[in-house]
């Protein structure tokens, strides 16, 4: 490895708020400063650009399909709905993109060891597949509170032969899981790559994941545009971090058209029962990133609360935090009710069962039929198999788990 | 008492006996002490320090009611206060001058905040007396680590050691690492920090035993004991015996 810049090149900030920045410990500096290297030499190299988009292809099953949806269209009050169908990327959701970008940006580096974090499950699985196709000896960690209500994917995570560590600090969730990932990769980043799975963390961690997302619009932008003629008058995504939101939703930015992220409304409005950043939080500091933040007046992370384990955490990303206050990007909430209603409603009209993260999006439907959109293009993040038993005792106790 | 730079978490075992620990550091002839505020979101902590500041948090404990506690401490060496950014910037830069005026602290470690990502915070509190310590990690290159050193200037020798010093991070990974760190590694560093700089320097980060703080010692540093002092007064000792210097 050459010796990195002493600075970064890229920008390291976001908005007028001037969010992101890069507030991490110095042991984990000068990594910092050789990913972003590594990442601009790699996409200024034609040869990593065509082995990317080979994997994506041949392994990841891209470019995932647009499939309109005109039975939840006309339930929800719509002209028309196109779902870019990131569910039906291999291993079930969109992180796989983020995933296979990083771990062949992590080979390329000579790094033999990664490290993830993950909530959902989601990200996790994506890296465990990408490292081992890509022959990486892959340590996910994943809060004991999210492994328990997100089985199946552990099960997924050690049958592709990752090694799936519990964290049972705070409450076990995405948050104390980045915790300690931060800690493991600063204990072994001499040969570990750490593949954040969200557009958030330090810098360059939230424009790389974004980078690497945003095949997902790019493709959407085509396929609607070959459907309908048109572009949409609103695009919808959920929002944990972010990386789906941004990928989804940056390669319309310049569009005349509605942005729409979708986060996690909980089960109430207090500080503890929601993950609902933009009119809860306020801007702070966590995990290596400026952003809006839950946060309590003495700027302790406050708890979150939400039946979606991938949208469960107290920071929005920088970059799609900047664009909500700059008025570019709308956020809206919906609560574990709604999404589960919106869930069995895509289930039964259209034959596809999401996962609960995308399900807040569907959850927007409505309203935005009500506020006189007519056509909308939403990202589909990822399926609902994860989510089976959430959607059991939901169905038995006819409303939220 | 032999040069050492002790670590204690404002808090844990209570804030309650901050005041007496600090008075013991200075009846110890002690020159400085970190005190660490406690965050929700340790990253570069382990394992003792990350459960003692949950214990202080969940004993309600918060950052103003511990830079209150340390203006009722009139007997105690300079405090180096250890941080996380984000407690500081929702105190705002205003009020935590006020709050560090009547306080023995003389330094702020912040260890998430590397130079420049807060340009006016840190020029604002270095122009208040409250310079930042900069942190060099076994990652740090010599050329990155004297860029570091002159941004967070040393004074010189007319003010307290605690404004002065460049902390020497011993090992990669997070504080109290099972196991001292290799300290022929730590020798060959030092050596090498020794070319560019002339200003004191401390070692940390899983520097426990009574045999590894001599040898930072013999090599010219002073060890920086945290987990293992955290760990001890939570068991009931006095700082003298947790500093192995009985």
């Amino acid at each position: 490895m050459t010796v990195p810049p002493a600075e970064f090149v890229l920008p390291t900030r976001f908005g007028r708020a001037a969010f992101g920045g890069c507030y991490a410990p110095e042991t984990l500096m000068t990594p910092l400063l050789e990913l972003e290297a590594a990442f601009r030499a790699a996409q200024a190299d034609p040869d990593f650009g065509v082995a990317l988009a080979r994997e994506l292809r041949e392994f990841a099953g891209r470019a995932t399909p647009l499939t309109p949806a005109p039975q939840l269209a006309r339930a929800t009050g719509l002209q028309a709905l196109y779902l870019k169908r990131e569910d039906l990327a291999h291993t079930g959701a969109h992180k796989i993109n983020n995933a296979l970008g990083q771990a062949l940006l992590a080979r390329r580096m000579g790094k033999t060891e990664i490290i993830a974090e993950t909530g959902a499950g989601q990200h996790g699985v994506a890296t465990a597949a990408a490292c081992a196709r890509l022959g990486l000896v892959c340590t996910v960690y994943m809060g004991a509170t999210d492994m328990a209500r997100q089985a199946p994917n552990v099960a997924r995570m050690k049958l592709l032969g990752a090694n799936v560590i519990p964290v049972t600090a705070g409450q076990g969730t995405l948050r104390a899981a980045v915790n300690e990932a931060m800690r493991a990769w600063a204990a072994r980043c001499d040969r570990a790559h750490y593949i954040l799975g969200s557009a958030l963390g330090p810098h360059p961690f939230p424009t790389i994941v974004r980078s690497f997302q945003r095949v997902i619009g790019d493709e959407a932008r085509r396929q609607v545009l070959a459907a309908h003629g048109t572009l949409p008058e609103a695009i919808v995504a959920c929002a944990g971090g972010g990386s789906n939101a941004l990928g989804l939703l940056v390669p319309f930015a310049e569009d005349n058209l509605r942005r729409m992220a979708v986060e996690a409304g909980g089960h109430g409005r207090e500080l503890g029962e929601h993950a609902a950043r933009l009119d809860g939080g306020r801007t702070g500091v966590l995990h290596g990133c400026k952003t809006l933040l839950l946060q309590d007046s003495h700027g302790y992370t406050a708890g979150t609360a939400s039946i979606s384990a991938g949208l469960d955490y107290p920071a929005l990303g920088p970059e799609l935090a900047a664009l909500a206050v700059d008025g570019r990007v709308e956020v809206w909430r919906a609560s574990d009710e709604e999404a589960f209603a919106a869930a069995q409603q895509l289930c039964a009209l259209e034959g596809i069962l999401p996962a609960l993260e995308s399900s807040h999006a569907l959850a927007a439907l409505p309203r935005l039929a009500r506020e006189g959109v007519r056509v909308v293009l939403l990202g589909l993040s990822g399926r609902g198999d994860k989510d089976i038993a959430s959607y059991e005792r939901a169905l038995k106790s006819g409303g939220a788990a | 008492m032999k040069p050492v730079l002790p670590f204690i978490m404002a808090g844990s075992p209570s804030l309650e006996r901050l005041p007496a620990l600090l008075a013991e550091a200075a009846a110890l002839d002690l020159e400085a002490i970190e005190v660490g505020l406690p965050h929700s979101d340790p990253i570069a902590d382990g394992p003792v320090l990350q459960a003692a500041a949950q214990r202080a948090i969940a004993r309600g404990v918060t950052p103003v009611q511990v830079l209150e506690c340390l203006a009722r401490c009139p007997s105690s060496p300079s405090v180096i206060l250890f941080s996380y950014f984000n407690p500081l910037l929702q105190l705002g830069t205003g009020r935590l001058i006020a709050l560090l005026r009547p306080t023995p602290v003389r330094s702020l470690l912040i260890v998430d905040l590397p130079h420049g990502e807060e340009a006016e915070f840190e020029r604002e509190l270095r122009a208040a007396g409250y310079p930042l310590v900069p942190l060099l990690a076994p990652t740090t290159s010599l050329d990155r680590a004297m860029r570091l050193l002159q941004e967070r200037p040393d004074p010189g020798p007319s003010v307290p050691f605690a404004q002065r010093f460049a902390y020497v991070v011993a090992r990669l990974g997070v504080t109290g690492a099972a196991g001292a760190p290799d300290l022929g590694l730590v020798r060959d560093r030092l050596a090498a920090l020794r070319k560019i700089t002339g200003r004191p320097l401390t070692v940390g980060f899983g520097l426990a035993d009574a045999v590894s703080l001599e040898s930072v010692r013999a090599m010219g540093a002073v060890p920086v004991v945290g987990s293992a002092v955290v760990a001890a007064l939570y068991e009931g000792k006095s700082l003298r015996a947790a500093l192995h210097a009985e």
